[in-house]
């Protein structure tokens, strides 16, 4: 890059007296070099490096970027008729649904964590890993089994229309509704909240408590003054988190007949009308935009420190004559969240197995979704570690601008990911068109992130000493990387490399759009055929996906 | 500098996985467990087929094409007409099928379908063809209500599209369903509507059904299902679906309604199932093989297959015992092919309801 600069500065001035422009250009190329060194506080990365860093982040960032650009030139009369009459519905439908299910989520989340860590629930030790379950069941396909179960031709119709309930009145549940989406949302995100409260409730120190009651609270006084503003981090991390997802979810809601930003987007770009799809993908990542602005807001403000020197453990709170509604609780919370739709899944799984829906078919599909994940999570391993080497060991206003627009297309919906893409290689990479590697690649660009992140907690524990201290015996920078950082980094790096699988397999809205003729991967097939009401072709699918799906929650419960 | 920073960031991955990709195919040969299979002299290589109707009406179809004679099929399954439009520059399909014969004439008068002589294609009359053979319709179906007879009598069920203008039908047992305005058949009902009314009148048909249906959905089949189910006193679909239900093990206790059949009625509105050959397509000698091949009766009647719609062909038994023969039918009197005149301002005509993004 000094060099390029340079050039340039040579062309400027070649008119000039060679002496002058001699003297001149060391000075400037000094000048340039010191600026350089500040830059990256007198330790710059190589070339390659910086190469793999730049083009990495260029890729994450050109698919959104390239949705704005079309957007801003959809055309005024696009623009008028979706401000007009589209945009301020879709905006109240999308927002009201992710406020509720964030509200709710916490509530939930918050209440079970304070259960399960703080009191003397029986099987409190299970019921902490029992209840982040929901975490494995993908919300649309927990949206079909409630489907089976609490649609209007479900079980618990024909269950309360066989009963005395039926003379009170006629069958009340709606599930294709505000509250149907309502409800699945809620249940299947919740656990972002109780992972990451019940991880705080564990850390709080006791002496907060202590001098509250010293004060004469009373256990509920002491929950909402002392317990849930020091709750108030994770409860915003785990909101960020929930609100990120309904305003992205596509296959729950769409099975479940609602529209939001994103199903409209998808609807809008399958009859291709493109500029309506990218006017409405802008306002979702303005939307997103402000959420995200919000959270890093609230974070600035809301700073609590725990002193750790005098760390105690809290005292386990006995629930007395609560003890049956706290069991109760859980309890109900589970079986509407695990086992039922463990337990639809499983049903319709015997029945599709024995009317042959294991056939080759089945085993196609499944194979399809493996290799373009597994695709996706090498590529991610590989442009993972250079990143997080390059932010760790060259920390610079460069390597933090690379670290943030790869983190592009975590927080964005698939759906727009999934438009830029099309723009992109269908007008200027035809080559690659349709092709497996268009969701390989939109893959990356959602859940690169997952594997930074793994592999960035590997990495912090790795001194910079123990680079240096091989460098000093004459290793060059390429052979450190090889032969010191990668193998002490491996694990962190391959549970990246996991978690990018595990995202991928489930994915549904960019692998819709995106799936060239010929390729459906499972959660295509679960999509269509538990639209088409088809469950026993749905189901084994569906339970593939959520037998796989308990891979990232090892992972996560190791990190909480 | 930008554009090949762009095409540098996407080539990189790609060029990292073409080791992967050959590996895959390798794979793929290796797993076809049929060693002496691989030499498709005569007809090999691939079909790329983009396909609007029900994947259940199509797959089996192409299943049995593949069987005999050796070529792939790469299917996309609900694909939309425009996508044929938008992939002009780099044409990926060689086939295109379609519910809605106003999609395939739209397509046509872009340009963007190419004509042939095939073997057969007089079997199929002239007026169910584009002038050149671009596209070729093969089954017909018309528009009706399905109704579920426990829930709603013969004669309370609308008889009429106009009958739809009244709210009064909103109240019938658990209401009415209706697809979303993006679909297909919805497309051609609209157009024909605009043709019989003009385009205010079919407007305010739009808003109508809009506020007054209880169930808003993505296709026919969940409409069967559903008044089959008890879940909606009636629904508008195609008229095979109504057959469909029939077939069905249970929930089958429903009876159809083919509206406008009386005297200064418009007759019911019909459209028709069949395929265009894309233009430029990657496969264009197989997209003619494969066009001869369906035109070929056998083939013609399991193009009709599990649809339970009419052949065109009338030479051909329809493959189930129920048909209601369209000739015995009081039709709208619009030529199909006409559909494609409507087809664009149609979509935006549903569009300004906002029909297309409604579901419920």
């Amino acid at each position: 890059m000094t060099n390029r600069r340079d050039g340039h500065h040579q062309e400027k001035t070649n008119t000039e007296d060679g002496k002058v422009e001699d003297r001149r250009s060391s000075t400037l190329l000094r000048v340039m070099n010191r600026w350089w060194m500040d830059i990256w506080k007198g330790n710059p990365p190589g070339p390659v490096l910086l190469i793999i860093g730049v083009i990495t982040a260029i890729l994450m960032s050109v698919p959104i970027l390239y949705v704005i650009w079309r957007a801003m030139f959809a055309g005024l009369d696009s623009w008028q008729r979706l401000l007009g009459d589209r945009i301020p519905g879709l905006i109240w439908d999308t927002l009201s649904l992710m406020v509720a299910v964030t509200v709710a989520a916490i509530i939930i989340g918050v209440s079970l964590a304070w259960i399960v860590v703080r009191t003397d629930l029986p099987g409190r030790k299970w019921w902490q890993w029992l209840m982040a379950l929901p975490l494995v069941i993908p919300p649309y396909v927990g949206a079909v089994t409630y489907i089976i179960v609490f649609g209007p031709s479900g079980w618990a119709r024909d269950l309360w229309e066989s009963s005395f309930l039926m003379a009170l009145s006629d069958y009340p549940i709606n599930i294709y509704s505000f509250w149907g989406v309502f409800m699945t949302l809620t249940l299947f995100t919740y656990p972002y909240v109780f992972l990451i409260a019940g991880a705080s409730l564990r850390k709080m120190n006791k002496s907060f408590e202590e001098v509250a009651r010293s004060q004469g609270m009373s256990t509920s006084q002491i929950f909402f003054k002392v317990n849930l503003p020091l709750l108030r981090p994770a409860i915003g991390a785990g909101a960020i988190l929930i609100s990120l997802y309904v305003l992205s979810d596509f296959g729950a809601i769409a099975m479940l007949r609602y529209v939001t930003f994103t199903a409209a987007i998808y609807y809008q770009r399958a009859g291709f009308d493109i500029p309506a799809a990218s006017v409405l993908s802008l306002v979702l990542i303005v939307i997103t935009v402000i959420i995200l602005w919000i959270e890093s807001y609230t974070r600035r403000k809301n700073k609590y420190y725990q002193t750790t020197n005098s760390y105690k453990a809290p005292d386990i709170l006995p629930l007395g004559r609560w003890k049956p509604v706290a069991v109760f609780y859980v309890g109900l919370v589970f079986t509407v969240a695990v086992i039922l739709p463990i337990s639809v899944l499983i049903y319709w799984t015997a029945i599709g197995a024995g009317a042959g829906a294991i056939d080759n078919r089945f085993f196609g599909f499944a194979w399809n979704s493996i290799r373009v994940s597994g695709l996706a999570a090498i590529i991610s391993m590989l442009l993972a570690t250079p990143i997080i080497y390059l932010k760790s060991r060259h920390p610079s206003v460069i390597s933090s601008t690379i670290d943030k627009l790869s983190y592009g297309g975590y927080a964005l919906p698939g759906v727009i990911v999934a438009l830029g893409l099309v723009f992109i290689f269908n007008n200027h990479i035809p080559m690659l068109y349709n092709t497996f590697y268009m969701i390989a690649i939109a893959f990356v660009v959602r859940f690169l992130p997952q594997a930074m992140q793994a592999g960035d907690a590997s990495l912090s524990l790795v001194s910079p000493r123990m680079d240096e201290a091989a460098r000093s015996l004459g290793y060059p920078a390429w052979k450190v990387m090889f032969k010191v950082v990668l193998p002490t980094i491996m694990p962190g790096v391959l549970a990246g490399g996991a978690l990018v699988f595990v995202s991928s397999i489930k994915e549904l809205p960019a692998t819709l759009m995106l799936r060239p003729p010929g390729f459906d991967t499972l959660a295509v097939r679960v999509y269509y055929e538990a639209s088409e009401a088809i469950y026993h072709q749905a189901a084994p699918g569906a339970l593939l996906i959520v037998l796989v799906s308990i891979i990232p929650l090892h992972y996560l419960l190791k990190k909480y | 500098m930008k554009k090949g920073y762009l095409v540098s960031a996407l080539l990189i991955p790609g060029l990292l996985l073409a080791a992967c990709g050959e590996n895959n195919g390798n794979e793929n040969a290796g797993g076809n467990e049929n060693p002496g299979n691989d030499e498709n002299v005569e007809a090999g290589g691939e079909l790329v087929v983009y396909s609007a109707r029900n994947e259940t009406f199509v797959q089996d179809l192409l299943d049995k094409f593949e069987d005999e004679t050796g070529i792939e099929v790469l299917a996309l399954h609900s694909a939309e007409p425009l996508q044929i439009q938008e992939e002009a520059g780099n044409v990926q399909a060689d086939v295109f099928i379609s519910n809605d014969l106003g999609g395939l004439e739209y397509l046509n008068q872009e340009g963007l379908l190419v004509g042939g002589d095939y073997d057969n294609v007089d079997s199929i009359a002239e007026e169910y063809r584009a002038e050149n053979n671009e596209w070729i319709a093969l089954s017909s179906r018309a528009r009706g209500f399905i109704y579920n007879k426990d829930m709603i009598d013969e004669a309370d069920v609308p008889q009429s599209m106009e009958d739809l203008f009244d709210p009064s039908f909103a109240d019938v047992e658990n209401g009415y369903a209706i697809t979303r305005g993006g679909n297909g058949g919805m497309i051609g009902n609209v157009s024909a509507l605009r043709y019989e009314w003009g385009d205010d009148r079919t407007q305010e048909w739009i808003e109508a059904i809009q506020e007054n249906a209880s169930g808003i959905m993505q296709g026919h089949g969940d409409i069967r299902r559903a008044v089959g189910a008890g879940e909606h006193s009636f629904g508008l679909v195609n008229n095979y679906y109504f057959h469909q239900q029939l077939e069905e093990p249970d929930n089958n206790n429903v009876g159809f309604i083919y509206p406008d059949q009386e005297d200064g009625q418009m007759g019911a509105i019909t459209n028709a199932a069949g395929l265009g050959n894309v233009a430029d397509g990657p496969n264009s000698d197989n997209a003619e093989y494969f066009i001869n091949w369906l035109l070929e009766e056998e083939n013609q009647l399991a193009f009709v297959g599990e649809s339970l719609e009419v052949p065109i062909n009338p030479d051909l038994e329809p493959p189930f015992e129920d048909a209601v023969p369209i000739a015995e039918l009081t039709l709208q009197d619009m030529p199909l092919a006409e559909l494609g005149n409507y087809f664009q301002d149609t979509r935006s005509l549903i569009e300004d309801a906002g029909l297309d993004l409604e579901l419920r």
